[in-house]
């Protein structure tokens, strides 16, 4: 009992045990803070890697697999199988809208060919789409755009005073809707009649049905005609906002779904030689995210027939190289990757054995006389990879660092032991005499250990429950953090000088007592204060950091999940090395031979 | 006699310094009856309070040929550690010349401490409501819940002295217990362990001054490591 009143009192009339609070927690925050975003990260890369792809993959990439869709329905018959569907990928250029002049820019894209419904089965495409429903801007732009895209045929269906009227207000928007809403919708519905609305309303499908624009990149086409579906970041117009969210710049005007693209891709022919380029324009139905940046700044999605086309994977015929009038026979359509998803349960590893078997049982089902078959397993060019396998370059790194990091950071457990040691060590110290007058009571050596073990454990608990808490808020809100150090608000700024001149003063005032711990912690305070503003001013001058690079990264967020089982692990190991650092210490004070404690001043 | 409560004998206590070792206590004995009033006087140094500190069980004498102390008839150190703190906490209470409170605690939980360190909860009334008459007995009753730093060297004095009584021990041992105060100050001291002396407490008080002296039954004189007897004052 009398234990407990001794610590309740220690810990309540010093500084010391407060410091020692801030250092623990600290310390536990740190842990808790760097292990959570490496696990997040490995957890974001393996997920991420696992709805991309599925599960198992097997790619041919040389000249592609023919009969692919034969090998589907075998993979897809056995029970083990959830989906499985055709890739074709290749590298092209697709030409941007922007900027305004006639000179545009042209990215180099990474094109996968797919089947958008059995894609979608297979990866989360679905849900990675970018527009469920156009913004009211973007609904704006769209009517602008339908309008002057079919001026001549609404012309025709108007009167003069009403077109000149319509021509004002279009033109008008012109200009304006780069910053703000212009009422277009309201302006322009006013002066039509139900039939002109009508027919201006048919121009785009998206005009009568916001939600198409969905539908239409899932299926990638638009109005009847194959569209493209690109990365979020392909695109310069879009940027992140600190909340996460996507902003098209110039209030929409450069949102790809309103544009066309120009995509060029290099076919190369079965010797490995560079064919003509081929180029296709069709329009961005949609955008994506995945949230792997190096995917989300570099991938478009098309038809796979058209990648086919562009590739000439499609299906031709074989003609006798003498006789070019002869013909041989037919080369099927090939696909250069297949992916697979198991059912619900099924390890990757598991599925890839399935996959394998199924494999060897595809191609020697296939009769003798088929003119072009699909390579053997034992050829060098096919690989049948789990999707870890296939991100392995990619994870291995990642786990590895996590470990790193997690052995690193351990050391923060003996900087916990290190510190409450040295704490103890002068409490003890300076309690001596209490040691000696609670032993002249008849205190059992045991009971004044006690007394200091509850000490450090009250220490340990407070601190590393404050530091899971900080931990905890840094985690959840590092996005944030990461974007105000990156462009902190000016206010930060002037704040600072003005608490620096605040201390400045307050410096002033006390120095001409001479003392000397006034003098040093307002030199401090300056000097910290001062830094701040300094600092932030800098930022501001180079125009912001940016700290976590999403390119250097492959995440475009950094992770914010706590990891709770490593962190009630740092918890709990906090907790045991300030008991560690303080049972030495109160081992000492318990042994102190009480008439020299007495006389301890 | 059948009555005789402490009882020192033969004690013998050396302390190392460095290399040399020097012998406080060479062969003292000492015999406390209940309800005396027993002054041990001696010059500075001249090993009083060893001698204080050996009775109370604080110190040990010598390992060899080092002496017995009896407490009720029973060698205090052939028992266990644990009837050790008993003996420190419930027999004996301690007065010390530096007064010796807590500066953490106030001035009732000072004294209610040992009532605590015996096994006592805090709250438990009986330490409490003891503490707190004996404060009211010593003048003190408006100072329960300052800290000892808040008071005077008199006031200070008679806090440990109700802090040394909470657990009704069967002897005082008062260590120079007015060698921090002024005189009328120490008069006070020695009045209120006169008062308790009547009440029948069996006191041991250690000290330099021959007028202080006086005020016990029995006076011994510590010289060269020995307690002279009979008691009998030169002056």
């Amino acid at each position: 009992m009398y234990q407990l009143l001794l610590t309740t009192k220690y810990l309540t009339s010093r500084v010391i045990p407060l410091i020692a609070v801030a250092a623990v927690g600290l310390c536990v925050a740190l842990v808790i803070v760097v292990v959570s975003v490496m696990s997040g990260f490995l957890n974001m890369v393996q997920s991420s890697g696992r709805t991309l792809m599925g599960d198992v993959v097997i790619t041919y990439g040389i000249s592609g697999l023919p009969h692919y869709g034969g090998l589907i329905t075998h993979l897809e018959d056995n029970e083990n199988i959830f989906a499985a569907t055709p890739i074709v990928d290749g590298w092209g250029l697709l030409r941007m809208p922007y900027p305004d002049s006639k000179a545009k820019q042209s990215e180099t894209v990474q094109v996968w060919g797919i089947e958008p419904i059995s894609f979608a089965k297979v990866t989360s495409f679905d849900k990675s789409l970018q527009w469920k429903t156009p913004t009211e801007n973007q609904m704006e732009w769209l009517l602008f755009d339908a309008i002057t895209e079919n001026q001549d045929t609404l012309r025709r269906a108007m009167g003069d005073d009403e077109w000149e009227e319509l021509v004002v207000i279009v033109n008008d928007a012109s200009g304006a809707l780069n910053y703000e809403s212009v009422m277009l919708w309201e302006r322009v519905q006013k002066i039509l009649d139900d039939e002109q609305w009508s027919l201006v309303l048919s121009f785009d499908e998206r005009l009568s049905n916001p939600d198409a624009i969905f539908q239409q990149g899932l299926s990638l086409s638009q109005n009847g005609s194959e569209g493209i579906v690109s990365g979020l970041h392909v695109s310069e117009g879009n940027e992140r906002q600190k909340d996460g969210s996507y902003r098209v710049v110039r209030n929409d005007y450069w949102w790809l779904p309103r544009y066309d693209a120009t995509l060029t891709m290099l076919p190369v022919d079965a010797g490995g030689g560079v064919i003509e380029p081929e180029s296709i324009i069709m329009p961005f139905v949609n955008e994506f995210q995945s949230g792997v940046f190096m995917i989300d700044e570099s991938r478009v999605f098309v038809p796979i027939n058209i990648a086919q086309q562009l590739l000439h994977l499609d299906q031709a015929e074989i003609v006798d190289e003498n006789d070019p009038t002869e013909i041989l026979g037919i080369d099927p359509a090939k696909a250069t990757s297949i992916l697979v998803r198991g059912i619900p349960g099924t390890s990757a590893d598991d599925l890839q054995i399935i996959v394998e078997q199924l494999y060897d049982e595809f191609v020697s089902s296939l009769p003798l006389h088929t003119l072009v078959l699909p390579p053997s397993r034992s050829n060098p060019g096919l690989t049948i990879h789990t999707w870890e396998e296939q991100q392995r370059s990619f994870t291995g790194p990642v786990e590895k660092e996590r470990e790193l990091m997690r052995t690193l950071f351990s050391i923060v457990y003996l900087v916990v032991a290190a510190l409450i040691l040295s704490i103890f060590w002068s409490i003890v110290f300076e309690k001596t005499r209490d040691i000696g007058i609670l032993r002249s009571m008849g205190a059992s050596r045991g009971s004044i250990v006690w007394i200091f073990l509850q000490y450090s454990l009250v220490i340990g608990i407070i601190g590393s429950s404050l530091g899971l808490l900080v931990g905890w808020l840094i985690t959840k809100n590092i996005n944030s953090i990461h974007d105000a150090m990156g462009n902190p608000p000016l206010g930060i700024a002037v704040g600072s000088f003005a608490l620096a001149f605040v201390v400045a003063v307050y410096t002033v005032s006390k120095a001409k007592s001479g003392q000397m711990l006034p003098i040093v912690l307002g030199g401090l305070g300056l000097v910290v204060f001062c830094g701040i503003g300094a600092l932030v001013l800098f930022i501001k001058s180079v125009g912001g950091l940016i700290i976590w690079d999403a390119s250097v990264y492959y995440f475009s967020i950094i992770p914010n999940e706590v990891d709770w089982p490593s962190s009630l692990v740092t918890v709990c190991g906090a907790i045991l090395f300030c008991l560690i650092g303080a049972v030495i210490p109160a081992a000492k004070a318990a042994d102190t031979d009480p008439v020299k404690a007495l006389r301890h001043e | 006699m059948s009555n005789v409560i402490l009882e020192g004998k033969n004690l013998k206590k050396t302390y190392r310094l460095g290399r040399a070792s020097v012998c406080v206590l060479t062969d003292a004995s000492l015999q406390v009856e209940e309800g005396q009033w027993v002054t041990i006087l001696g010059s500075s140094g001249s090993g009083k309070s060893t001698a204080l500190h050996l009775l109370g069980g604080l110190d040990r004498p010598d390992k060899e040929n080092g002496g017995i102390v009896h407490f009720r008839g029973e060698s205090i150190w052939h028992q266990s550690n644990r009837r050790i703190n008993k003996y420190r906490n419930k027999d004996i209470g301690f007065v010390f010349q530096f007064y010796h409170l807590l500066p953490e605690l106030s001035v009732l939980e000072n004294i209610v401490l040992p009532a605590m360190v015996g096994g006592l909860g805090f709250a438990r009334a009986s330490a409490k409501s003891r503490a707190i008459s004996l404060l009211e007995k010593f003048g003190l009753g408006h100072r329960i819940s300052h800290r000892p730093r808040e008071l005077s060297g008199g006031e200070r004095q008679r806090v440990a002295i109700a802090r040394a009584l909470i657990n009704e021990p069967s002897i005082l041992l008062a260590d120079e217990p007015t060698g921090n105060l002024d005189e009328k100050t120490g008069g006070e001291i020695l009045d209120v362990l006169s008062t308790l002396h009547k009440e029948g407490l069996t006191i041991v008080l250690v000290t330099h001054n021959i007028e202080i002296a006086q005020r016990g039954d029995v006076v011994v004189r510590l010289r060269h490591g020995q307690i002279d007897r009979p008691a009998t004052l030169a002056h």
